[in-house]
């Protein structure tokens, strides 16, 4: 019987048990995740499928970019404001223009865009994929002989793939122009100047790194949205909760990627600005 | 031909199917009675492959659905048309859409040609005048409706699956379901399994009767055959829905 004293119970080794299960349970999701997305690769590759991908780039990117806009011209405005006062001090502001574009390039541009989008894409994706999976759509998508993972999850992994990284650049560069008004009407930095700055940021180095990153997060943010869509289950409220899970951690995903990209192309490549 | 040896399914040390045994012949309407719970949808998923026996193997057409792999599983099922409980229609998409979906995915027919087709389905149905509505526009019988378009949208589907095809359906509505299941057998001669518990629309598109209790098929026959049973499950079934 289901409520049977378990031999478990009160005893020394509940604990360990509690630990076996969450350690199963953990491979069991890396596995799934790890299946999910090499099959989505997979069908990039051998089943791509243009109207789909192209459809979810519209839908994931372009309709991102007034939040990704908003969010990188207040971040513009907001980090030159700050690093105005505290570099004037030190007559450094001269310096304003590259500090700004810097900051922008290498880590606020493409963290920003990324956890802004992962609060409308991640949570689109997770309750739309949600929805099908309790209404039985995506039973209806296997029995009709069409693998879910080759209809939904390929297209929305190569848009997120592609889109943020485009998403970035533009909002990297009005952070930019954001942080140029601060200079000249906030901060008293002749526009010349700031723009100087913003120049000989534009190095190699920080050009990978505002790439590199926003493409990775670009994955992240779809495929966490698309594994915990499709694994949802017990109804609307099996939908919010997979939802929250799916935003949480796509978000801590995010910033861990963002520190260990940067690790990489710091210590391995040896290149710094 | 589909038939259920031995087939055993188990969540976790729940056993839903205890080794039960299930033959439909070709072009017959078996239908499958019991109570909620009793695992009778468990039987649809292991004919769609979408659930795997612990025990036992599951034939269509002698073919052996727990050996395809994942590749042929997909290539089987589009021989297939399952009409879910709710429909299961995708709510993203237009009725026409919706019974356009197959034809868009495997075949290589020109828009007209499926557009064509589309409507003769969805005159087969009677709801030719819905192809641009959502499916949320629509009522529970029409979503059935197009769901049974859909699923025939393969060209020739082998095997028509229903499950709980008219649950929540007033009794005009539900009759015509039926009819409409029926027509759909008589045209294709595909073979069917119709999960239901109710009686009445049982004996309306069955050919062949199989009940399930605890997890085992305790009859299995005609109508005359099940009626004449001495179980006494059977008995109170009948007489609960007479």
């Amino acid at each position: 019987m289901a409520w049977r004293a378990s031999p478990f119970r009160n005893s020394c080794a509940m604990p360990v048990k509690r630990i076996f299960l969450f350690l199963t349970g953990f491979l069991v999701t890396v596995q799934d995740f790890t299946v999910m997305v090499g099959r989505s690769f997979r069908y990039l590759f051998v089943h791509f499928r243009l109207r789909e991908s192209l459809l979810e780039m519209d839908r994931l990117g372009v309709g991102s970019i007034p939040i990704v806009f908003l969010a990188n011209l207040f971040a513009g405005l907001d980090m030159a404001l700050q690093f105005s006062v505290v570099m004037a001090p030190y007559g450094a502001s001269n310096l304003l223009g590259r500090v700004v574009a810097t900051s922008i390039i290498r880590d606020m541009g493409p963290v920003l865009a990324s956890l802004v989008m992962s609060a409308r894409v991640t949570a689109g994706i997770t309750s739309e994929l949600g929805m099908m999976a309790t209404t039985q759509q995506i039973e209806a998508l296997l029995v009709m002989g069409v693998d879910p993972v080759d209809r939904l999850i390929a297209p929305k992994i190569l848009a997120g793939m592609v889109m943020l990284p485009v998403l970035s650049v533009v909002g990297d560069l009005l952070g930019v122009l954001a942080g140029l008004m601060v200079a000249e009407f906030g901060a008293h930095v002749p526009g010349p100047l700031y723009w100087s700055g913003v120049r000989s940021a534009l190095t190699l180095p920080n050009l990978v790194n505002g790439m590199l990153k926003p493409f990775v997060f670009g994955f992240i943010l779809v495929a966490v949205g698309c594994f915990y869509g499709l694994r949802t289950t017990g109804g609307a409220q099996g939908v919010g909760r997979a939802t929250t899970k799916a935003v949480v951690y796509a978000a801590i995903w995010i910033l861990v990627a963002n520190f260990l990209i940067s690790k990489f192309l710091i210590d391995v490549w040896g290149w710094k600005l | 031909m589909i038939r259920l040896e031995k087939v055993t399914v188990a969540y976790g040390e729940q056993i839903v199917l205890d080794a039960i045994d299930l033959e439909i012949p070709t072009g017959k309407t078996m239908v499958i009675l019991g109570e909620s719970g009793s695992g009778k949808t468990t039987i649809l998923k292991c004919v769609l492959g979408t659930l795997h026996p612990v025990s036992g193997r599951v034939l269509a057409n002698n073919q052996d659905i727990g050996k395809l792999d994942e590749e042929g599983l997909l290539r089987f099922r589009q021989r297939m048309g399952m009409v879910f409980q709710e429909g299961a229609l995708f709510d993203s998409l237009t009725v026409g859409e919706n019974v356009a979906f197959w034809l868009w995915e495997h075949t290589a027919l020109p828009d007209d040609k499926v557009e064509e087709r589309v409507r003769t389905l969805l005159r087969f149905v009677g709801l030719e005048a819905s192809i641009d509505q959502k499916p949320s526009d629509l009522s529970g019988g029409m979503r059935r409706r197009v769901a049974i378009a859909r699923a025939m949208a393969a060209e020739d589907p082998a095997f028509m699956l229903y499950d709980e095809p008219t649950t929540g359906l007033d009794p005009f509505t539900s009759k015509s379901i039926c009819d409409l299941m029926r027509r759909v057998q008589r045209e294709f001669k595909s073979t069917n399994i119709v999960v239901t518990h109710d009686l009445t629309d049982a004996y309306r598109v069955g050919d062949l009767f199989t009940f399930i209790k605890d997890a085992k098929v305790i009859a299995t026959g005609t109508r005359q055959e099940i009626e004449h049973s001495a179980d006494p499950f059977i008995q109170t079934f009948l007489s609960l829905d007479s």
